[in-house]
């Protein structure tokens, strides 16, 4: 991996002190209490979602989300017209760069992407191919950026969620709003929404259990046309439990369908009240 | 419960040599780049060969020798397509430009398809007009398939095709191959309708098209109307044990003609189409037609 | 991916032929076409094969050396995937051109072994917090004929079932320092447990069905498919969507139901073979790349 010269990085080696401080607190996590969240949730409740758009003035769309310390803000720029490498394509194309602000993990990120943001990127991409109406704007290309503030679990969801109200902010077409939605599972708990804190309990598997459940799925799906338009699993589950959390996850997708349409809708009144 | 055929994985242990075909008797004598041909001065440089400070002629390609008089050249055994005026071929639209398309025909360049040299709806005799030149792409766009047949070919060795006959035109439903070039002899005829019921075009650059329907065959409208309705069964079925066919074949450097395919064809009744992708089958087949061809 | 445009004609005739469980080369969908392995074909290698399926041509290379372990997680070993596109496979793949295809690679591998299920970095672990096996995984694409994803996950896989990793006899800490012994006879290896290794299935969406061991022509005509790896054991370690297209929520349950069940059956004729493979012993002949 080529280390960008430009900029002056962090010595390689250093390490957050957390890793040491919490050592004998980790064998603790494997005894979390599932009953009860950190933050009072059930089980099966998410976080409460705040959403706002065009908060970035020199952007064609933008949105900002909060879900409880997640925080992600998106933008959306003009469609550029593609260089001519390929010939001419008669649809557009999609570019997606996601990237986890320096501070916003534990660990600090270099302002290189590494290969977690990349494959975050293309699984983004690939979210919102689907959605947009590609055949109008042929030769094009629209780029979407977005930026983790501060990750505190279910990043990739929020961030979906502000691309496709950023999308709809800046006037792209679409055939419909992508709502997503991430679950995580440990043995029969089915934690929704989870936090960082959730998400990496989720992705150790305890010792000496071989015939256990465990992971975290990201859903995005098109909720007004009851499609999928990205899955993103990870862990060790068999295929009945999949079967049950992504319904969960179809479910909650559609339930927060209407929060993103409200937000879009009450911008528009907002500046139609006062051009009154 | 749906049942789900089995899963063959096999060993390099136990691969297969697939040239088993071999002509004992001809021994052809086989040049190599940079091998020396001939130090008399009384030649003539052909394709295939340069001339180094010595005087001596060279080969610059692997095949063998062609004599003409004096004229000494090398035909390589494994080329890209070389066009000749008459030539039956078939090719994708790779490009629209203005008054032409690019046709990618396996061959160095990529050759021209003039829009004044395609038969357009509405009548031999239709004048085209600016606005047949906009709509270009209405009639071939990209990755389309045409069958062609070369009416020039300029300097640099690119290839000018005309369709202005009702036997050429685009191609429709059915599917495509690509095999060598060499394998394909010059013929009568590159148009075979097969008992079987399905279409073969056997296209002198190496790509051959088996069509599907047979009423397909008459392209009297340029193939502009294409029918997309279902191919039934049966057609298919032909279809896919053809293409098998025509693989193994070329897979055993047999040639390909009607009768080598149609050979081929029948002695592949005895297996399932699927079971003609497993290399001892191939090898049965190749051996059967092979034998065919040689009592003929 | 490498450009092949289809004319419209050739598409419905794929499509429909989808539609009547009849493929264009005879297949059913749910039918692989028959492949062939060799394994511990690089001397030089710790361990490597060799995957032919179709026109697709897979080579996986093996190195194990020593690292230290991340200080988060100073017991565990290190595992890691590095797919290379290279040129020879297609034009397409020069330059930066493979490059995305590659991290897509590389991603499904890393997240399809990242389980403690299948893969337990603990076993890698020589002296914790000091020295630990490091495993490259590099994968080289010589030729891609469709299913690129399948082949490379079937290649890895035997791979590591062929890979030895040198015994150590001995491993102190002498004055803060490791000292590591290796055993000296070359022969005397550990072989790596692989009873729960994934395997990665794709299923391509086509119309309204879904095909397994899609060629280059129907990989053209598919707007979306899933990547799934499956362990052994039944349990399913990674799932993503591939392709600018969208699933229906029943769709998708139905394609994981059938990638399950040839997840399965696929993993047990390969681990068949290579242990029939194995049986041969060391003085087997290498075929490699010639005949």
């Amino acid at each position: 991996m080529p280390v960008d010269q430009r900029r002056i990085n962090g010595p390689e080696v250093s390490v957050p002190y957390h890793i040491y401080s919490d050592f004998d607190e980790k064998s603790d996590k494997v005894k979390h209490d599932f009953s009860k969240r950190s933050d009072k949730r059930t089980n099966s409740e998410m976080r409460k979602i705040f959403l706002k758009i065009g908060i970035v003035s020199q952007a064609k769309g933008s949105a900002y989300i909060e879900m409880g310390n997640t925080k992600v803000v998106c933008s959306v720029f003009d469609p550029r017209e593609l260089s001519n490498k390929n010939g001419y394509c008669t649809q557009g194309e999609i570019y997606c760069e996601f990237k986890f602000a320096p501070f916003s993990c534990q660990k600090r990120k270099i302002h290189q992407q590494n290969a977690e943001e990349k494959q975050y990127s293309l699984i983004l991409q690939r979210t919102l191919e689907p959605a947009v109406c590609l055949h109008e704007f042929p030769n094009f290309q629209v780029d979407v950026y977005v930026m983790v503030l501060d990750n505190a679990g279910s990043s990739l969801a929020a961030a979906i969620m502000a691309a496709s109200t950023a999308l709809a902010n800046a006037g792209v077409p679409m055939f419909g709003l992508v709502t997503a939605s991430t679950i995580g599972i440990y043995g029969n708990h089915y934690l929704m929404d989870p936090t960082d804190t959730e998400e990496a309990i989720c992705n150790t598997q305890p010792d000496k259990e071989d015939d256990f459940n465990h992971g975290i799925i990201t859903l995005a799906s098109l909720p007004q046309h009851n499609q999928i338009s990205e899955v993103f699993l990870i862990g060790s589950i068999d295929t009945n439990t999949i079967k049950q959390a992504t319904e969960m996850l179809t479910a909650a997708n559609k339930d927060i369908c209407p929060v993103l349409q409200q937000c879009l809708v009450k911008t528009i009144m907002k500046l139609h009240n006062e051009k009154k | 419960m749906e049942e789900y055929p089995p899963i063959i994985v096999r060993l390099a242990i136990n691969r297969i040599d697939l040239n088993l075909i071999k002509n004992e008797n001809v021994q052809p004598r086989i040049y190599t780049p940079g091998e020396e041909i001939s130090s008399q001065p009384d030649f003539l440089r052909g394709h295939g060969t340069y001339v180094d400070d010595e005087n001596t002629l060279r080969a610059s390609v692997a095949g063998v020798l062609e004599k003409v008089n004096k004229l000494i050249s090398i035909r390589p055994l494994k080329a890209r397509y070389q066009g000749e005026i008459g030539d039956v071929i078939v090719g994708r639209i790779t490009e629209v430009q203005q008054k032409r398309w690019k046709v990618d025909t396996n061959s160095k360049l990529d050759s021209v398809l003039l829009l004044s040299s395609v038969n357009l709806p509405g009548g031999e005799l239709r004048r085209r007009s600016a606005e047949d030149e906009q709509t270009m792409r209405r009639y071939l766009q990209e990755g389309d398939l045409i069958c062609a047949e070369v009416q020039s070919t300029f300097v640099d060795g690119s290839l000018s095709l005309h369709t202005r006959v009702l036997k050429y035109g685009k191609l429709s439903q059915g599917i495509m191959l690509k095999v060598s070039p060499a394998l394909i002899k010059r013929k009568k005829t590159h148009f075979h309708n097969l008992e079987s019921g399905a279409s073969l075009i056997l296209g002198n650059n190496g790509y051959i098209w088996i069509g599907a329907n047979k009423q397909d065959s008459d392209r009297s409208e340029g193939g502009f109307t294409q029918d997309l309705s279902r191919i039934p069964q049966v057609n298919r079925e032909v279809c896919a044990r053809l293409r098998n066919c025509i693989l193994i074949l070329a897979q055993c450097n047999i040639q390909l003609t009607d009768t080598s395919v149609t050979y081929a064809y029948e002695e592949s009744m005895k297996y399932k189409i699927n079971e003609l992708l497993e290399p001892e089958i191939m090898i049965d087949v190749s051996l059967l037609t092979h034998q065919r061809l040689i009592q003929q | 991916m490498a450009e092949t445009v289809l004319s419209s004609g050739e598409k419905i005739f794929i499509l429909h032929g989808i539609d009547a469980d009849f493929r264009n080369d005879g297949r059913r969908r749910c039918e692989y076409r028959s492949m062939e392995i060799e394994t511990k074909l690089m001397p030089q290698t710790h361990g490597s094969a060799r995957l032919h399926i179709g026109n697709t041509d897979i080579l996986v290379g093996i190195k194990v050396e020593l690292d230290v372990p991340h200080a988060d997680k100073p017991n565990e070993g290190k595992l890691e995937f590095f797919v290379d596109c290279s040129a020879t496979a297609t034009p397409a793949f020069e330059g930066k051109g493979g490059d995305d295809l590659a991290t897509e690679i590389s991603n499904v591998l890393t997240a399809a072994y990242q389980t403690r299920n299948a893969f337990d970095l603990k076993t890698l672990c020589i002296l914790p917090h000091k020295k630990c096996w490091k495993i490259y995984v590099d994968v080289l694409i010589l030729q891609c004929g469709g299913n690129l994803f399948d082949a490379v996950g079937i290649a890895v896989k035997a791979a590591l079932n062929s890979t030895e990793i040198p015994k150590i006899t001995a491993a102190t800490l002498d004055g803060g320092e490791p000292d590591i012994e290796l055993s000296d006879d070359s022969y005397d290896c550990i072989q790596l447990d692989t009873s729960n290794y994934p395997i990665i299935i794709t299923l391509c969406k086509i119309g309204d069905n879904y095909i397994v061991d899609p060629t280059l022509e129907e990989e053209m005509c598919s707007t979306s498919s899933i990547v799934m790896s499956m362990l052994p054991n039944g349990k399913i370690s990674s799932v993503v969507k591939l392709g600018y297209g969208s699933i229906q929520f029943n769709t998708f349950t139905k394609m994981l139901q059938m990638g399950e069940i040839i997840g399965l059956r696929l993993n047990k004729t390969l681990m068949d073979v290579l242990k029939e493979e194995n049986q041969f012993g060391r003085q087997r002949r290498i075929f490699g790349f010639l005949k």
